[in-house]
């Protein structure tokens, strides 16, 4: 027994830095739970628990009392309030023991089920010490560099068990919390914190409340190497240097240990100053029912505990994202800026907000915050005092099986996936500063995207398997192409706007329930806007064709849709843009004969088109009617005006011929 | 002394007495003794309170380690305030005993409303077949 207690001093000492003889100073008022109370009623012919004895019997006896318990006592007032929490307790405690040998009850060691470290930690508090509270009480108002860690286990004088169980109803009844002895010696791992008068009287005004430590923890200790306890970081894992961790020595290093770790400037400062004051670092405010000297267990927490934690949270701030913090980021650069202008204004009162900076501390490896085990189904999440979010891969990792499902499916895959591109894409266009590498990063990327977009020629009756063109069925398909149309070349968004125009009958037909072919009236009027006359007619004449299965043009077809004839007016607008203009046009053969002959087209649909067929455009270009004049006589011209007229726009426009 | 502006610790709140709501919609009363990066709390002297209507009762529960992520929310209770309430303290066996006739009662509304609308057709999936979120 004696050696394994030097063992246990000697581990402690180690990994603690604990003075054994630190231990006797504790103070300990002994609690009791209620439970235990009124089982030690009854069998009043067994006052004392003698170490050694067949813990057998007792444990017996609990399970007995455990069941019969709650009916028993509840004629009894007092003692209503232990049995439900009793029964609580026993319940807990039942399990426990029917989940533990009995055999190992004796002097054999067995692991100890880390919940009841903290009671037995309790417990041998309690046999420590009688009752000094007073003087311990005052003890955490000292420095904390005096306080060491407390916690080494002396067991060889388990003086609770002397104390009669009559006294114990009688404790109670004073609303002291009490803890009755387990039944052998426990050899607890003894967890790094205060210890103490933590047990000590509760001075509280009225504040009642039974111990509610479990008495059945008949835990007996482990060689206490064999354990593998963390109550702080996995600094066994870890180079213990590089976090700074409560479990490290018992001395409170101000210095901070390694050259890894950095506190900012303002928090060491803060930091020796709480070391001055000594403790009292309550907050101003009137509290005198609970002032901190009255208050026995303030400072559980130490110091240096709480700057863990602070260094833990600093930690997981730090991140090369930027938009893992985005509202704070975005309210301290508008404070910021404000208090930038005040300074302009208001002269030269430089007050810097506080700001937070994190320390660097350097993380150690790189961090896999999902661990995929080959042939187990879903992730093992590992999450480590550095980066305690990311516990699941939320990025779908899955590939998509494209061969699956419908055409209809795999549009709508191949959507999502390129979208996500598109995003990246965008995401790096605006972090973007103007390398060249990075733009042509970009210029790939975006190639890539348009590459399995797959648009190429296709007829009629493939229209709905073609992949370019299920895309664009679909809203967001639209959308994307809309959003990847600005960054793509010239050529390849003219090849957009020339399928999209080849294809108009078709896109619109299926857009009918959806409308949001208005999506991309925007990313392609911008193209219109820099297309060269050549081109412009290529275009134009995929709406004048004649359509096999069709009798009407596809330019009728889009007078009759929003996006189709704001698609129209903006060719012909920018025909007529460039023809007014002083640039060469550089045109093809025969291409101002089509143009003629499409604006006489136009003109001519226009006027047969009931006007209640007629859908108002997304945007009325103010050179339509010029270039109507310009071919055509003033009546026409006034008739194709006053079909057009839907908008004030129109109105307003002069009339130059 | 908060010493990392911007941010929200629980550091400032230790050694002051909370009241605790869980997500299983108990309510504890305590004094926060120690905390973690998880927001797991130590609780002494710990009190489960009961509401019904306008009474209350405490059940003394001792010390409580509560994991983060059952927290709904903890606030810092003012010990001077602590005490005009208008609420009625009431003994245990009491508090309980109306807990559960409210249950009991909730319970009854429940399956009445629940066969209402099956008569209508409507079936309204139980919460335990429900994905929490």
């Amino acid at each position: 027994m004696a050696e394994e207690d030097e063992e246990l001093d000697l581990y402690n000492e180690m990994t603690f830095g604990l003075d054994p003889d630190s231990t006797e100073e504790d103070a300990a008022k002994i609690p009791v739970p209620p439970e235990r109370s009124p089982e030690l009623l009854e069998p009043e012919e067994q006052p004392q628990v003698v170490e050694g004895q067949p813990p057998t019997e007792e444990q017996g006896e609990l399970q007995g009392e455990g069941g019969t318990e709650p009916e028993a006592e509840q004629s009894q007032d007092s003692a209503v309030l232990d049995s439900r929490i009793g029964s609580n307790w026993a319940e807990f405690g039942q399990e426990d023991m029917l989940a533990m040998d009995p055999m190992a009850w004796g002097s054999c060691p067995s692991s100890i089920p880390p919940h009841h470290m903290l009671e037995d930690k309790a417990i041998l508090q309690v046999l420590e010490r009688p009752p000094t509270a007073t003087n311990m009480a005052l003890d955490f108002l000292g420095s904390p560099v005096q306080r060491g860690y407390v916690g080494s286990p002396r067991h060889k004088r388990p003086d609770f068990r002397g104390m009669s169980p009559k006294s114990f109803p009688q404790h109670f009844l004073q609303q002291q919390p009490l803890i009755p002895c387990s039944t052998s010696s426990p050899r607890p791992f003894p967890p790094p914190r205060r210890a103490s008068s933590f047990f000590a009287s509760s001075q509280s005004a009225g504040y009642m409340s039974p111990g509610p430590f479990s008495p059945l923890s008949p835990n007996i200790g482990t060689p206490p190497r064999s354990l593998t306890m963390h109550f702080g970081p996995m600094s066994h894992s870890l180079d213990s240097s590089v976090f700074f961790s409560p479990s490290t020595s018992g001395q409170l290093n101000l210095s901070v240990p390694s050259h890894l770790t950095q506190l900012h400037p303002q928090h060491q400062r803060i930091l020796t100053q709480r070391q001055q004051q000594g403790g009292t670092l309550q907050s101003v405010s009137p509290k005198k029912l609970w002032s901190p000297k009255a208050d026995p267990c303030a400072g559980l927490m130490t110091c240096k505990e709480k700057d863990w934690v602070v260094k833990v949270e600093m930690i997981q701030l730090q991140s090369e994202n930027l938009d893992d913090d985005y509202y704070y980021q975005t309210y301290y650069h508008r404070l910021e800026r404000k208090q930038a202008e005040e300074e302009l204004l208001g002269g030269r009162n430089k007050q810097e907000p506080p700001k937070l900076v994190t320390p660097f501390i350097q993380k150690v490896e790189t961090y896999n915050s999902v661990v995929r085990i080959a042939g187990s189904l879903g992730q093992v999440a590992v999450s480590t005092c550095y980066s305690p979010r990311r516990a699941i891969d939320a990025v779908h990792h899955a590939l998509v099986e494209e061969a699956a499902g419908s055409h209809r499916l795999r549009a709508l895959h191949r959507i999502e996936r390129l979208f996500l591109q598109l995003l990246e894409v965008e995401e790096m266009q605006r972090k973007m500063s103007l390398a060249t590498e990075e733009q042509e990063h970009k210029t790939q990327e975006v190639g890539r995207i348009y590459q399995a977009l797959n648009i190429r020629a296709c007829s009629s009756e493939e229209e709905a398997e073609d992949e370019f063109l299920q895309v664009l069925c679909v809203r967001k398909g639209k959308k994307l192409t809309a959003r990847l149309l600005p960054h793509l070349a010239p050529e390849q968004a003219e090849k957009i706007l020339l399928t999209i125009t080849h294809h108009l009958p078709f896109l619109m037909k299926k857009d009918a329930p959806d409308e949001s072919l208005p999506l991309l009236y925007g990313p392609l009027n911008e193209v219109v806007g820099r297309m060269t006359f050549s081109r412009l007619i290529e275009v134009l004449q995929e709406m004048t064709r004649t359509l096999p299965e069709s009798a009407e043009l596809p330019l009728t077809m889009a007078l009759k849709n929003q996006f189709g004839i704001s698609l129209l007016y903006s060719l012909l607008s920018r025909g007529e843009g460039l023809l007014s203009s002083e640039t060469p046009l550089e045109p093809h053969m025969g291409d101002f004969e089509t143009w003629t002959d499409t604006v006489f087209l136009v003109a001519r649909e226009l006027s047969q088109v009931p006007k209640a067929l007629l859908v108002e455009p997304l945007f009325l270009p103010s050179n339509l009617l010029s270039l109507f004049c310009r071919y055509l006589d003033k009546q026409t011209v006034h008739h194709l005006e006053a079909k057009m007229e839907c908008s004030p726009l129109s109105a307003e426009a002069p009339m130059p011929c | 002394m908060n010493y990392m502006p911007g941010t929200a610790s629980l550091i400032q709140d230790i050694d002051k007495k909370h009241l605790v709501l869980l997500r299983d919609g108990r309510t504890l009363i305590g004094f926060l003794r120690s905390i973690d990066q998880f927001a797991n709390l130590v609780l002494h002297q710990t009190v489960e309170r009961i509401h019904v209507g306008k009474k209350y009762g405490d059940i003394p529960r001792g010390i409580f380690v509560v994991r983060g992520e059952n927290v709904v929310l903890l606030g810092e209770i003012d010990l001077e305030k602590e005490s005009d309430t208008l609420l009625q303290q009431v003994s245990i066996e009491e508090i309980l005993e109306e807990q559960r006739v409210e249950l009991q009662a909730k319970q009854e509304s429940e399956k009445l409303k629940v066969q209402a609308l099956k008569e209508r057709g409507l079936v309204v999936p139980r919460a335990d077949t429900l994905d929490e979120y």
